[in-house]
């Protein structure tokens, strides 16, 4: 029953969204200018021929990672930035008195968002990929697998962003840290080049820490999947869910206390 | 008389970017920071890059080097004292344009140089810190004059998109798009891109004037090329005017009361 009133404003955002619908668009040609960037890198570096596949990574194969990794990651960055601006603007206090709870509120609108840019990018990205490297073999029996890893990555990634827009209580502006986490994803979450590609050293301790586990897995599955390492993926997905659901409720329990409210 | 005044509007412009930026130093601090915290990123993304892969169709970790110098060194220049260029669509959509109207200065001129970025520091000192330690210090004039070059066509051609918004209404994620796609195209090794991909990326948009043929021109210098790159760079800057002054006439005013901070 709870659950009702999220999924109502979620249906609300969705449509909102879909009015704006051009503005998802453009934003998704920019991703598929970066994958027509990859697929340049990777067709030069395949077509001097000392390379039939790359740590067992084909063209195709390296090109449609990249499609599913920017198709994950790419949506709700500016997450951070909205609840920084929530709380920096006072906005929060009118978050406060209705009948719902904020941190389920954000993810609800989110997750909905992210799934409508997932699809777009996706197939965006298809589109590019298919054109410059064609396909590459996929079962689609695969895809409910598939489905849940990126629904979990993508609440991984909305619940790590939660949590450090909450530092908006005690910081003045947020964008910085964002900005750094973006980064993090981008290089040590394998989003642009699979982890097999850096030296062991950066892999290992990049399995320790949950970037990984937003974009490299998840695309990982998408093209070689893999039933043993599904299992082990989800596994730690739903665990830093957890961790961070707890870190987003300890830190909120804390931050809500420094809120003032003086009418306005 | 005319250009005198014109710097000294930019100057004074620049010294109260330079208080705001002094009056929040921890926050600028921040933002500076985390800027050289993304370069670095890229730089160690690119190493490991190279360090797996050490030659892409003649470039190397050391192309690299030379092209983060020079496009975080013209982007910073860019962003740092024409700020409003990647804001325009904006600035057009908003009605803020009003403000400058009315003003007895050059109406392009003057909205760009109106705003600063605090990021764009960090970038500065990241391309001059790069080009001081990996540029021979015969090629850094060349360094300077090519970054120039550089920052005009970056400027050029954010005037030319965010002009869009005379045309359709509000161009902000279109804009956004095309400059954050220019620039990551103009990013990479220019070596990378071939037949109609490196035509277009040359002639039709302006990435690999950017940065991809200073790089090549400081790692080895062709006056055909030199010369081609200050034509590219006149010509867009031409461009860009004239498709500014050719929408604001199709210009209708925000008829917004606002108090400017």
């Amino acid at each position: 029953m709870w659950l009702s009133k999220y999924l109502a404003i979620a249906k609300i955002n969705f449509k909102n969204e879909f009015t704006y619908f051009w503005d998802f668009l453009f934003d998704s040609v920019f991703i598929a200018i970066i994958i027509f960037i990859y697929s340049q890198l990777w067709a030069i570096l395949f077509s001097t021929g000392h390379y039939s596949d790359i740590s067992g990574y084909t063209l195709a194969m390296l090109v449609w990672y990249l499609v599913m990794t920017e198709s994950i990651i790419d949506f709700i960055s500016y997450v951070v930035d909205n609840i920084g601006d929530d709380i920096k603007q006072g906005n929060i206090a009118n978050y406060l008195n209705k009948p719902y709870n904020y941190i389920i509120y954000i993810y609800t609108i989110h997750i909905v968002m992210g799934f409508v840019s997932l699809i777009l990018t996706f197939l965006l990205g298809s589109i590019v990929a298919a054109v410059t490297v064609g396909g590459f073999s996929f079962n689609f029996l695969n895809i409910p697998f598939i489905l849940i890893t990126i629904f979990l990555a993508m609440s991984m990634n909305l619940l790590i962003m939660t949590f450090l827009g909450l530092f908006a209580f005690w910081m003045e502006d947020v964008s910085a840290v964002n900005f750094i986490y973006q980064k993090f994803v981008f290089i040590i979450g394998g989003t642009l080049i699979p982890l097999e590609f850096f030296p062991e050293w950066l892999a290992k301790i990049s399995s320790f820490l949950p970037f990984s586990y937003l974009a490299y897995y998840p695309a990982k599955l998408f093209i070689n999947f893999n039933l043993h390492q599904f299992l082990d993926v989800v596994a730690v997905q739903i665990l830093w869910c957890i961790v961070f659901i707890f870190l987003i409720l300890f830190i909120y329990k804390k931050a809500i206390k420094k809120v003032s409210i003086n009418g306005g | 008389m005319a250009v005198k005044d014109q710097f000294r509007l930019l100057w004074a412009y620049l010294g109260m970017s330079l208080k705001t930026l002094l009056e929040y130093r921890l926050n600028a601090l921040l933002f500076i920071g985390s800027m050289i915290i993304n370069d670095l990123a890229w730089m160690l993304f690119w190493l490991l890059f190279f360090t797996r892969f050490p030659n892409v169709n003649g470039w190397d970790f050391s192309y690299m080097i030379i092209l983060y110098a020079v496009i975080c060194f013209s982007y910073g220049l860019a962003s740092g004292i024409f700020r409003n260029a990647n804001k325009l669509q904006n600035i057009i959509a908003n009605g803020t344009l009003d403000y400058f109207l009315p003003l007895p200065k050059n109406i392009l001129y003057h909205l760009l140089i109106e705003k600063s970025s605090q990021y764009s520091l960090g970038d500065i000192l990241f391309g001059l810190v790069l080009a001081v330690i990996f540029i021979p210090i015969y090629n850094f004039p060349l360094f300077l004059i090519l970054s120039l070059l550089s920052a005009t066509i970056i400027i050029s051609f954010q005037i030319i998109i965010g002009s869009i918004s005379f045309y359709i209404g509000n161009s902000r994620r279109l804009s956004a798009s095309l400059n954050g796609g220019v620039m990551s195209l103009s990013s990479y090794p220019l070596s990378i891109y071939h037949g109609i991909a490196r035509f277009i990326i040359l002639f039709l948009i302006p990435a690999g004037f950017l940065a991809g043929v200073p790089v090549e021109l400081l790692k080895s210098f062709n006056l055909t090329w030199f010369l081609l790159l200050t034509g590219f760079t006149i010509a867009i800057l031409l461009i860009a005017i004239g498709v500014f002054y050719k929408g604001l006439k199709r210009y209708e005013s925000g008829n917004q009361m606002y108090v400017r901070s």
